[in-house]
């Protein structure tokens, strides 16, 4: 019997053992999907939406949900991208661009602590409050944007040496995996991580053992604001511009790649490695299908097909 | 918050309604499918700028957000103000047909931009033609792999927009009519990226992975052959192949930029329409007894390293 917590990453080995089975040959008659180039790429790929999976997971675990996680990606795109190109702080370029990096954070950091704030104090329900930031911080994006994306460019100045920078491969994958192993640390190891748990599982019980609930609430959608708000500056300097139409369904992914890895949406119990198996999972599927040339419509229909059965199969080895 | 969400609200209703006394006010509507797309943003801003030189035209724009049912109503609300021109850029042509109907029969002159629908429920409409601009694009690639090998032969990568939607049909269909006359060239891969840069730039890794030769890159928009763009880049391959766009847009994010930079070897212009649609807007509001065509067509133009500068200026 395999034990619960393995169960993911069984299925995550299953499908690399079909994605090795079905790669493409390259010229020199090593397998394409095995290429060190290409898992780097698939781990790249998962980055974004998998740092931002990994704070969802903490949100998910009290029994919450965040929405707005896509619109906060973008809202720190723009700003990120605004701050190099339309702010001359008369600064050299390592402050200008750490400058712009921390503005972009603030800003949605700011917006996680409102959702927790609304959140913890007036008790509406995650899924509206978050709701109602998806749609307005999509709007404060796009009304200080105009509607236009904002250019990063490809010359000497500021902000392309900051795409230059933070585009490169392993600054990306490096800040998922630091961000992974922060999260894996503060959900196993810290008195933090064990009210996460407690709020979800049982939040009567955790409030008349006295644990700081309001507290708790509001620093995990603070810190998935602030992921977000990395998440946003990396996809800046990724695609070179700052969009106000990024990340539109993003929430959607980073929720599947939480589900997927094993949390159920009623929280209480779940993990830090799950979800990351989850975006695992996620990111292969999707490399695999393509470099197989597979029509899209069918790729989102095994998609759909995988994400009930990954989640069927823990179900079902729970209760035997 | 409240206050806030206040102030917001009364200045964007105090826009609307600016009519002065004295000279008839002529109020044109325009109900745009979809704000948050560069080219449309494009449009809108543009019809301001061009509409803002006639002080008796109030325009007024909404925003379907890409969502047909939303942007029926937004017509249908129109229909009930009354306006002296009614443009309407469909999100969908079924969708629309019957609503814009409903504002023939209310005697409200209507424009139809850029999308055509399913009966001619109009009275003119302006528009470009996707196939002709993918054929243009088709010949191009022909005429650059003839000169890069001597004879049209080569690896063709296709990046195609939300499929369905007839840019992205017509686009792809022009091409691949000219393409087909060669048969030494090959569409070795056609992903779908949705008209995304960073959806494209994902798409276009795999398939860097998994062809070792490409000589061009099509994108169905200049978003999405600037996404491929920055992955062969990054996989240091950009050198090996060229990008093609379409769109052309101005601006410092817009296509044409882009080729002034030597990142797209050539865009071709989807003309905006709107220099058109407000020359015969204003004559429907202004001339008397003026009748438009029934139908007017934008040509396209090619944006190349040699002529980019130009078109940026303008």
């Amino acid at each position: 019997m395999i034990p619960r917590r393995a169960q993911s990453l069984a299925a995550l080995t299953g499908i690399v053992i079909l994605a090795i089975a079905i790669s493409p040959v390259a010229g020199d008659g090593s397998r394409v999907f095995l290429q060190l180039g290409n898992l780097t790429d698939i781990l790249r790929q998962i980055s974004l939406i998998g740092m931002i999976a990994l704070a969802m997971t903490f949100v998910i675990l009290t029994g919450g949900i965040d929405l707005s996680v896509g619109s906060i990606l973008a809202l720190a795109t723009a700003v990120t991208a605004m701050v190099l190109t339309r702010v001359a702080p008369g600064m050299s370029y390592g402050p200008h661009i750490l400058l712009a990096i921390a503005a972009a954070v603030a800003v949605a950091g700011i917006t996680g602590v409102l959702n927790g704030a609304v959140v913890a104090t007036l008790r509406i329900q995650p899924f509206i409050v978050t709701l109602a930031s998806m749609i307005g911080v999509r709007g404060l994006a796009k009304w200080i944007t105009r509607n236009e994306n904002i250019d990063i460019g490809f010359g000497q100045d500021v902000a392309a040496q900051f795409a230059t920078v933070f585009r490169e491969k392993a600054i990306v994958i490096g800040a998922y995996a630091c961000a992974a192993a922060m999260f894996w640390l503060m959900l196993a190891r810290t008195v933090f991580g064990r009210h996460v748990r407690a709020i979800g599982d049982n939040e009567k019980a955790a409030q008349y053992a006295g644990l700081p609930i309001r507290r708790t609430k509001l620093w995990v959608y603070t810190i998935s604001g602030l992921l977000s708000g990395v998440a946003g500056v990396l996809y800046a300097a990724e695609n070179h511009q700052g969009n106000p139409n990024a990340g539109v369904a993003y929430e959607l992914d980073a929720i599947a790649a939480v589900v997927i890895g094993g949390t159920p949406l009623s929280g209480g119990r779940g993990s830090i490695s799950g979800t990351i198996v989850g975006s695992l999972i996620m990111g292969v599927l999707t490399n695999m299908l393509r470099l197989k040339n597979v029509d899209s419509n069918l790729e989102m229909m095994i998609k759909a097909v995988i994400i009930v059965l990954a989640v069927a199969v823990q179900r079902e080895r729970e209760s035997a | 918050m409240l206050a806030g969400a206040a102030v917001l609200f009364s200045t964007a209703c105090g826009s609307g309604g600016g009519a002065a006394g004295g000279k008839k006010q002529f109020l044109v509507a325009f109900s745009q499918a979809n704000n948050a797309e560069p080219y449309r943003a494009a449009q809108n801003a543009t019809m301001q700028k061009l509409f803002a030189q006639y002080p008796d035209v109030n325009l007024v724009i909404a925003d379907a957000q890409q969502d047909n049912s939303k942007q029926v109503a937004q017509v249908e609300t129109f229909i009930r103000q009354k306006p002296d021109l009614l443009i309407v850029a469909p999100n969908e042509r079924a969708a629309l047909t019957a609503v814009m109907g409903q504002a023939m029969e209310a005697k409200i002159p209507v424009m139809c931009l850029e999308r055509d629908i399913l009966q001619p429920n109009y009275t003119t409409y302006i528009h470009s033609d996707n196939v002709a601009i993918g054929r243009l694009a088709g010949q191009f690639i022909v005429d650059r792999l003839a000169k890069k090998y001597g004879k049209p032969k080569g690896k063709v990568v296709a990046m195609r927009g939300l499929l369905g939607v007839e840019g992205e049909i017509n686009r792809d269909k022009g091409a691949r009519e000219v393409l087909q006359k060669y048969p030494e060239i090959q569409i070795v891969a056609d992903p779908v990226a949705d008209w995304i840069q960073a959806k494209a730039k994902d798409r276009m890794t795999e398939v860097l992975r998994a062809q070792p030769q490409i000589d061009v890159v099509y994108g169905h928009n200049d978003p999405m052959a600037i996404g491929a763009y920055l992955a062969a880049k990054e996989l240091g391959r950009d050198k090996e192949m060229i990008f093609v766009g379409v769109d052309g847009l101005g601006g410092p994010a817009g296509g044409i930029k882009k080729v002034m930079d030597g990142i797209l070897a050539a865009t071709f212009v989807y003309p905006l329409c709107v220099d058109k649609a407000v020359e015969i807007g204003n004559r429907i509001l202004h001339e008397k007894g003026f009748k438009p065509e029934k139908e007017y067509t934008i040509d396209s133009q090619i944006v190349t390293p040699q002529n980019a500068a130009q078109l940026y200026g303008q």
